[in-house]
């Protein structure tokens, strides 16, 4: 609260227009606010509930003084032709500065209330103080600029700080949503520009019951408190080991012993009850995702055991969302023709235009050539799904495939062709599915699949490829 | 209006019948009223009646032009707006189990039931259910616990009875649903109501709801084909009828085709001696000419769907023989489906056709098996029966599965109802007879949409009554159609006055827990 009395006596003086001893204020401050994280460090252990009620309002006040500096570019800009709207903007940013102290006070009785540690907390702090002392120089360069004085200092002091509201903002949601929040729904190219941070776990454990069922379930629902960025209670659950390893409290997970496993203590508590997890009305774990946890402690928590025994192997296969293709209305006339004719057909997938169109050979298929495949490249990246089995096509027909851009599913069972030519496809992020059955595809064939990380089912029945069991399932998360 | 200087009351004006005359007069005139009503209505009723001609003559010929709406042609099943959402199963098949196959011995173990032999089922179970007359006049209604020891099986450990073990091999790729339920206690209208939703005959079935709404994937095969499968004298047979695959009130070419189990498929399919693919062309055209002549006098929709099946069996002419010719089929097929599989009409023989319907594009193929109405001698029977459709199904799935085609199809195991767990007739230590029972019993499904290795629902300790998540027969086809991407509740056809579902008027649900 000091730290509030200072500023409400250096906004008032600010109206003395005492430059030095504004300026001495600014300073001041500035250096106070610094050394603020080095006075009360955040270092992961929960203080008084006192401070974490008051704390409590921090992503309520937040928005006050977003609201009010997102305003102020434009009052400026305004002001150039209506002079009242610029002496709105001082007031305004006179207001942004005092609700922006007082959310950060807030900001830190939460931190430092509940106890929690990690980067992104870190730099929503530092974020925080950055904005501040931004505006107080904002507030301390102002006049001159009001007076003609100075003229570049203060908007592109005004712009800086708008990118430090950003780039803070974005931390704070980060906190409350978790870190993907943003990128989890990405369309699929825009989504390669961000490599995904909870992609990168654990990769030793590929098609483990840990890597399959129990790390998405405390990926989607512990984690954003739980991990990197906020370590609550000295806890991370974002990799096997530091699970195992458990927080403040100790060992969370207790093999062979759920009942007194810590974690599943706290998920299965009333959500009454105020150790319940997860805290703050996220959601809940599902009935399901329980006893999935509950299944796997009990047989031994390891992060390598592939099955167990009793337990639902389900949603494994669980296939990625469906991209949406774009609409093929403009070629509708086209499409029809093709559907009335007597070569293959195009179908629609299903009456949601974005779902595509699946390509349809069952009526002709011996005759159906490579020549014919190339005719359709026209609807190439519409086609969703290829029913090339039983066809006349060849190696050949990869040259025309690998422009099927948006292509899932591809069949090519009994047909001629040799595999020669599977690197042609690896432009295919989408392809999760590719029968090479009753072909002549070799092992080595593959080879330039083994980067496709969508395609999980490959099926290599009656092929020289075929593995000493009769089917091939790949089942790479 | 100008008022009559007379008249009092202009919305009521007087006539003869209020006049101060005799009765006799009064009813004459009544009389001569009406016949001059009645001419001048006719005259009315005359001109809208020739309105409605000339109309009529019109959409007839709409009709001719083949813009017929039940027959829906590419383009105008693009009307229909279907499949709802991009779907999982793409085509199915349907195992079905025709007489009631008695739960508690296949796949709803009741280990607590062996201390209980022989010991009336309590009233309380029972509650005030009405029973079929076969054992509603029975004093006792001892429990019969299951002859057969059970196991865990699979990574999932679903419990499978020792008689289905190659079933067993399985578990892991099907959804167990332990407490399907319907609402009939008799054959007919259990086995109507599974197969179209209603009990009364004249609604279309699954297969004919399918071939409308979602169309062909190979013009040369019909898109909704019925297999029966060879009966075994020494079992129960209830009888079959086509009104199990008939497309009710939806145009008849979405009927199920059959195909007999002998070496002719179809009959009278093959040309006869003499005749040769051109001169059968060339009557098809002739005769096609005078069906559209027919059309376009009398606007029978029917008439279309005559045009459609001739052309149909003339592209079958080929696609059959070719479907059913099993010479090159590997070995690795025989050794999957055993050796019944070679001779024609088994279900294991049936359930290979079916998987190359599959490959060819056939939308839904339904095999029947009979019966499974085990009133008696169930230890005599049930192995039998086991025997006959064990290995079938499971090679039907795993065939399905190692050729990447058990992603896009669904395969359903159901019969019409179940087996009360009391035994019918006299119960002895090695032997007892099963009723039959409406309110739960066991199905499974595979393949597309449906969450694998799973078992849903549970049933009491006597298998009699649903404890948890219960399945109508409703929501089960509900379910069916939600993999085949289709709302259910959208998917209506206009039907004396109604919208039309599967799921009839009732309100279903798709069974969430059900799907992948």
């Amino acid at each position: 609260m000091i730290a509030g009395h200072n500023l409400i006596a250096a906004i008032r003086n600010l109206r003395f227009r005492n430059v030095p001893v504004q300026w001495l204020f600014t300073l001041g401050l500035s250096v106070l606010l610094v050394m603020l994280p080095f006075a009360v460090p955040l270092g992961g252990r929960p203080h008084a509930d006192g401070l974490q009620f008051l704390g409590r309002f921090h992503p309520l006040l937040v928005h006050l003084p977003i609201g009010m500096l997102v305003l102020l570019p434009l009052l400026e800009l305004a002001g150039t032709t209506r002079l009242a709207l610029r002496e709105a903007a001082g007031f305004v940013l006179l207001l942004t500065l005092a609700t922006g102290a007082i959310t950060f006070v807030f900001g830190i009785l939460l931190a430092y209330g509940s106890g929690v540690m990690g980067a992104t907390v870190t730099r929503h702090m530092w974020g925080g103080i950055a904005l501040l002392v931004e505006l107080m120089l904002c507030v301390a360069v102002r006049p001159a600029w009001v007076s003609g004085q100075l003229h570049r200092i203060y908007p592109s002091l005004l712009a800086l700080t708008l990118l430090t509201l950003t780039w803070t903002a974005h931390q704070g949601g980060s906190l409350t949503h978790g870190s993907d929040y943003l990128t989890r729904y990405m369309p699929g190219p825009l989504k390669k520009l961000f490599p995904s941070a909870s992609a990168a776990s654990d990769a030793a454990y590929v098609g483990s019951v840990y890597a399959r069922h129990i790390h998405p379930i405390l990926d989607a629902k512990c984690v954003s408190c739980h991990g990197a960025s906020k370590e609550q209670a000295g806890l991370r659950l974002d990799f096997y080991e530091l699970l195992m390893k458990g927080g403040r409290d100790g060992a969370v997970i207790a093999p062979r012993n759920p009942d007194r496993s810590l974690l599943l203590q706290r998920v299965t508590l009333s959500p009454s009850d105020r150790h319940f997890m997860p805290a703050e009305g996220r959601t809940p774990l599902t009935t399901d995702e329980i006893a999935a946890l509950r299944a796997w402690i009990l047989a031994g928590a390891s992060p390598t055991t592939a099955s167990i025994p009793g337990s639902s192997t389900a949603r494994e296969n669980a296939d990625l969302p469906l991209q949406p293709v774009g609409d093929y209305s403009y070629l509708m006339n086209e499409i029809r023709q093709m559907q009335s004719s007597e070569s293959a057909k195009l179908v629609a997938v299903s009456a949601m235009p974005s779902d595509g169109l699946i390509l349809r050979t069952n009526d002709l298929s011996s005759k159906f050539d490579d020549a014919q495949l190339a005719r359709f490249q026209r609807f190439a990246p519409f086609i969703v799904e290829a029913e090339l089995g039983r066809t006349a096509v060849t190696d050949a027909c990869f040259d025309t495939l690998s422009k099927f851009s948006n292509l899932r599913a591809l069949h090519l069972e009994g047909t001629g062709v040799t595999g020669q030519a599977l690197a042609k496809l690896s432009p295919l992020s989408q392809l999760t599915y590719l029968n090479l059955s009753g072909t002549k595809v070799t092992s080595d064939a593959l080879a330039p699949l083994k980067g496709m990380l969508n395609l999980r089912h490959i099926y290599l029945f009656d092929t020289p490829a075929e593995p000493a069991s009769t089917s091939t399932n790949r089942s790479t998360p | 209006m100008k008022q009559h200087p007379l008249c009092t009351d202009c919305e009521n004006p007087v006539t003869p019948l209020d006049l101060p005359i005799p009765a006799g007069l009064k009813r004459e005139w009544a009389a001569v009223e009406t016949r001059r009503r009645f001419l001048g209505r006719s005259g009315k009723v005359l001109g809208w009646a020739a309105l409605a001609g000339l109309f009529g003559e019109l959409g007839l010929r709409s009709y001719a032009n083949g813009a017929d709406i039940n027959s829906v042609s590419a383009e105008g099943r693009n009307s229909l707006g279907l499949p709802h959402f991009a779907p999982k199963a793409k085509r199915a098949i349907y195992l079905f189990m025709s007489g009631g196959p008695p739960q508690m011995d296949l796949f709803d173990y009741k280990p607590n039931l062996a201390s209980q032999f022989n010991k009336d089922m309590p009233d309380s179970v029972r509650g005030n259910q009405q029973l079929t007359g076969m054992t509603a006049g029975q004093a006792h209604f001892p429990v019969a616990p299951s002859h057969w020891p059970f196991g865990q099986h699979g990574e999932t450990g679903a419990w499978v009875s020792s008689l289905l073990p190659y079933t067993a091999r399985i578990v892991d790729d099907l959804t167990i649903i332990k407490t399907t339920n319907t609402d009939a206690i008799n054959h007919e209208p259990a086995i109507m109501l599974m197969n179209t939703g209603n009990m009364n005959a004249g609604k279309p079935c699954l297969g004919s709801w399918l071939a409308y709404g979602l169309g062909s994937m190979n013009d040369n095969l019909p898109t909704f084909i019925v297999l029966q499968t060879k009966t075994n004298p020494k079992e129960n047979n209830q009888p079959l009828s086509s009104r199990l695959w008939s497309s009710g009130f939806l145009s008849s070419e979405y009927a199920g085709v059959g195909l007999r189990s002998g070496a002719d498929p179809v009959l009278y399919l093959a040309d006869p001696a003499g005749v040769d693919r051109d001169v059968r062309r060339e009557m098809l055209d002739t005769v096609e000419q005078i069906n559209r002549q027919t059309l376009a006098e009398v606007g029978d929709r029917e008439t279309n769907a005559r045009i459609a099946q001739y052309e149909m069996a003339f592209r079958m002419q080929s696609s059959v023989p070719e479907l059913t010719d099993l010479s090159k089929e590997p070995q690795s097929t025989w050794d999957l489906y055993g050796p019944e599989a070679k001779q024609p009409g088994t279900f294991a023989y049936n359930c290979l056709l079916a998987r190359r319907m599959a490959e060819r594009g056939v939308r839904f193929t339904q095999i029947y098996k009979r019966g499974w109405d085990v009133h008696g001698d169930v230890v005599g029977v049930l192995p039998t029966l086991s025997q006959e459709t064990d290995r079938g199904a499971y090679a039907l799935v795993t065939d399905l599965k190692r050729r990447g085609l058990l992603d896009d199809t669904l395969v359903i195991w159901a019969g019409e109802f179940g087996r009360t767990v009391y035994s019918q007739g006299g119960l002895t230590q090695d032997n007892y007879g099963r009723d039959h029972h409406p309110r739960c019993f066991t199905t499974w499904m595979a393949g597309g949409g449906v969450r694998p290795g799973i078992t849903y629902g549970e049933t009491d300790e006597y298998s009699y009554n649903v404890v948890k998540d219960p399945v109508h027969v409703r929501d089960f086809n509900a379910t069916i159609l939600h993999c085949l991407g289709i709302d259910h509740s959208k998917f209506t056809y206009k039907f004396q006055g109604l919208d039309q579902k599967l799921t009839s008027p009732v309100p279903a649900q798709v069974v969430q827990g059900l799907l992948a």
